[in-house]
C-alpha cells in the first residue's frame, strides 16, 4: 500500500514540477520579450548593432531561402499539374503554386529555415556570452544587455523575415513557372496571368502578417534560450538545440492560428 | 549618512570621510530557489581596505561578488554601496552606480567580439559621452598602468591567460572606479604570471587606494597582500597596519572567520588549519 501512495505522489509532484516549471518559463520569456519591446523606445538605440544583425540574418540566409523556394514552388507545379491533368485542369497549376505558395509556404518554409540558421546562432552566441560571463561584464559596465543583444536581433529578425518571405514567394512562383512552362509545355503568360490573378487581398495580407509573428517568435525563443543557458558548454548545446526545436513548433502551431484568425475576419 | 548604519563603536574620536564604510554587507541572505548559498553574512570594507575572500569551490564567493555590484540582489539583508543600498535601485540606477565599482571576472569575461581597444573602452564608447582620442588616451593609459598596451590591436583569443586578466583589470579601471572586484584573478596561472597580478593588485590599493574586495584560492597571493606594500615601484615588506588587509572565510553559507593574517595563521580551529595547509 505504501508503495502505491509513493508512487501516485511521485507522479503527482512530477507533474505539478513540470508544469511550474512550464509556467515559470513562460512568465521568464513574456517579461524577458517584454523589455525586448520596450527597449524598442528606450535609449540608446543600437542601429550599428541592429543592421550588422540585419545583414547576418538577412544576406546570410538568402541563399537558403532562395533555393528552397524555387525547389518548392518547381516540385509543386510536379505535384499539383498531376493530379490537375486528371481532372483535365492543368492550366490552373499556377494558380495553385501561387496560392498555397503566398499564403503557407512561402512564410513557414522561410521561417523555418531562418529558425534553423538564426534561433540556434542567437542561443549559441548569446548562450555561449552568458556562460564565459560576457553578460554579468556587460551589466557590469553598465550596458543593459537586453537593449543591446536582444532588441536588435529582434527588429533585424523581424524586418529581414519579411523581405525573405517576398523573395521565397517570388523565388517559388519562379520555380512553378520553370516546371509549367519547360516540362509540362503551358502558356509563359498564362502562368503568370493565373498565378497573379487568383492572388486576393486577404491572401496578400495573410501572408505578409505571418512572417512578422513568425519573425518575431526565432529572434524571442532564440535570444531567450541564450540569454538563459546554464551549465557550461554543454549547456549552451543543450539551449541551441531546445531553441529550434521549441522556434519550429510554435511557428506550425501559430501558423494555424494565425490563419483560422485571418480568416475569420475574412468571413 | 553612512555613520548611522556602521553598528561597531568608533575608534577615532571623529570620523572621517575616509573611515566611513564603502561597502557594507549586512546580514546578507541569498537563495536560488530552495537552495540556500549565503547565510545572514555582515561585514564591511572601509575606503583603502583590501579584504582576501576564501572558501571551497561553491562556497558562494562569486555569488557575493555580484551580490555587491548588484547583478543579484539579496533574498534578504542590505548590500550597501557608497552609501546607496544595492538591493533597492533600479536597473537603470544601478547601471550608473557601478562606474565606481569596477570587476574582473573570474573566466576575465572579455567581449570576444572585440578587440582589447574596444573592451578597454566599451563603457566610454556605450556612454559616447568623450570623444575618440580622450577614449584613445584614457584606454592607452589603464593598459600601460596593466603592462599591456603592446596589445591593444589584439584580439581577446590571442592573449594568453594572464594577459587576459590583465586587460580584464585594465576595462574595469578605465572609469577609476573606488571599490575594485577580483574574482580568482590569479586562477590558473603560473606563479610568475600570478605574482605580476598581484602587484598589479597591490599597487592599485597601495597607489590609488582603491578599496578591494579578492576572492582567490592561493592563499600566499593573500599573505602577500597582507604582508608587503607597493613602494617606489617593488614590493616592500611592511606592518600590517600598513597594508589594510585583512581575511574572510566562506564555510557552511557563513562567515567562518573574519580578521588579520596573523589572527587567520595562528587560529585554532583544524577546518582553518586544514585550509592553510
Ligand atoms: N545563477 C545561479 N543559479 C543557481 N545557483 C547558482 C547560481 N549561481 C551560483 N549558484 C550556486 O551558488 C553556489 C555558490 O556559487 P559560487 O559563488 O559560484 O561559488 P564559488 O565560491 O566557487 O565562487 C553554488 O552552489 C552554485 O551552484
Ligand atoms: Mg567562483
Amino acid at each position: 500500500m505504501p508503495e502505491v501512495d509513493a508512487a501516485t505522489t511521485g507522479v503527482g509532484d512530477a507533474m505539478s514540477g513540470w508544469l511550474k516549471g512550464l509556467l515559470q518559463t513562460l512568465q521568464e520569456f513574456t517579461e524577458q520579450s517584454a523589455r525586448a519591446f520596450r527597449n524598442i523606445v528606450a535609449r540608446p538605440f543600437y542601429w550599428g548593432d541592429t543592421f550588422l544583425q540585419m545583414n547576418l540574418i538577412g544576406v546570410g540566409s538568402l541563399p537558403i531561402v532562395v533555393l528552397t523556394g524555387f525547389f518548392t514552388g518547381a516540385v509543386m507545379a510536379l505535384q499539383l499539374s498531376a493530379t490537375l491533368s486528371t481532372y483535365g485542369q492543368i492550366g490552373r497549376t499556377g494558380q495553385l503554386v501561387s496560392l498555397s505558395l503566398v499564403r503557407e509556404l512561402g512564410p513557414v518554409l522561410t521561417s523555418l529555415m531562418v529558425a534553423g540558421r538564426n534561433a540556434a546562432g542567437m542561443a549559441s552566441e548569446l548562450g555561449s556570452m552568458v556562460v564565459t560571463e560576457q553578460i554579468d561584464a556587460m551589466r557590469a559596465l553598465g550596458t543593459d544587455p537586453s537593449k543591446k543583444l536582444v532588441t536588435p536581433r529582434l527588429l533585424a529578425t523581424v524586418s529581414m523575415m519579411f523581405f525573405l518571405t517576398v523573395i521565397s514567394d517570388f523565388c517559388g512562383m519562379l520555380g512553378g513557372f520553370v516546371y509549367s512552362t519547360v516540362v509540362i509545355g503551358l502558356d509563359p503568360t498564362q502562368y503568370w496571368y493565373s498565378a497573379i490573378q487568383i492572388l486576393g487581398m486577404d491572401d496578400v495580407v495573410q501572408g505578409l502578417i505571418k512572417p512578422l509573428v513568425f519573425g518575431l517568435i526565432v529572434a524571442l525563443v532564440g535570444c531567450y534560450y541564450g540569454m538563459n543557458a546554464r551549465g557550461g558548454t554543454q549547456g549552451v548545446g543543450r539551449a541551441t538545440t531546445q531553441s529550434v526545436v521549441a522556434a519550429s513548433v510554435l511557428i506550425i502551431v501559430s501558423d494555424f492560428v494565425v490563419s483560422r484568425l485571418l480568416m475569420g475576419f475574412g468571413g | 549618512m553612512a555613520g548611522d548604519m556602521a553598528p561597531q563603536t568608533q575608534a577615532a574620536p571623529a570620523a572621517t570621510a575616509a573611515e566611513e564604510p564603502v561597502l557594507v554587507f549586512d546580514r546578507v541572505s541569498l537563495s536560488f530557489g530552495p537552495q540556500r548559498v549565503l547565510d545572514e553574512i555582515s561585514f564591511q570594507l572601509r575606503r583603502g581596505d583590501t579584504k582576501i575572500l576564501l572558501g571551497e569551490a561553491g562556497a558562494g564567493k562569486s555569488v557575493l561578488l555580484k551580490l555587491a555590484l548588484g547583478l543579484l540582489r539579496p533574498s534578504s539583508g542590505r548590500v550597501l554601496v557608497l552609501g546607496q543600498e544595492v538591493g533597492t535601485l533600479s536597473e537603470d540606477a544601478l547601471f550608473e552606480m557601478r562606474r565606481k565599482i569596477g570587476i574582473a571576472f573570474q573566466e576575465s569575461a572579455l567581449f570576444d567580439s572585440l578587440s582589447v581597444r574596444d573592451n578597454v573602452g566599451f563603457r566610454m564608447l556605450e556612454e559616447g559621452s568623450e570623444s575618440d582620442d580622450a577614449i584613445e588616451a584614457t584606454v592607452r593609459k589603464v593598459l600601460s598602468f596593466v603592462e599591456l598596451e603592446a596589445a591593444i590591436e589584439k584580439m581577446p583569443v590571442e592573449l594568453s591567460g594572464g594577459m587576459q586578466h590583465r586587460v580584464s583589470i585594465a576595462r574595469a579601471l578605465a572609469t577609476q572606479p573606488e571599490i575594485m572586484l577580483y574574482d580568482s584573478p590569479t586562477g590558473g596561472l603560473d606563479p610568475v604570471t600570478a605574482t605580476t597580478i598581484v602587484e598589479l593588485i597591490m599597487k592599485l590599493r597601495d597607489q590609488n587606494k582603491v578599496t578591494s574586495l579578492l576572492v582567490t584560492h592561493r592563499l600566499q597571493d593573500g599573505f602577500l597582500l597582507a604582508t608587503h606594500v607597493w613602494e617606489d615601484g617593488h614590493l616592500a615588506p611592511a606592518p600590517p597596519e600598513a597594508t589594510h588587509t585583512s581575511f574572510l572565510l566562506l564555510r557552511d553559507r557563513k562567515i567562518f572567520f573574519d580578521g588579520s593574517a596573523h589572527d587567520l595563521q595562528h587560529h585554532p580551529d583544524p577546518y582553518v588549519r586544514s585550509f592553510l595547509d
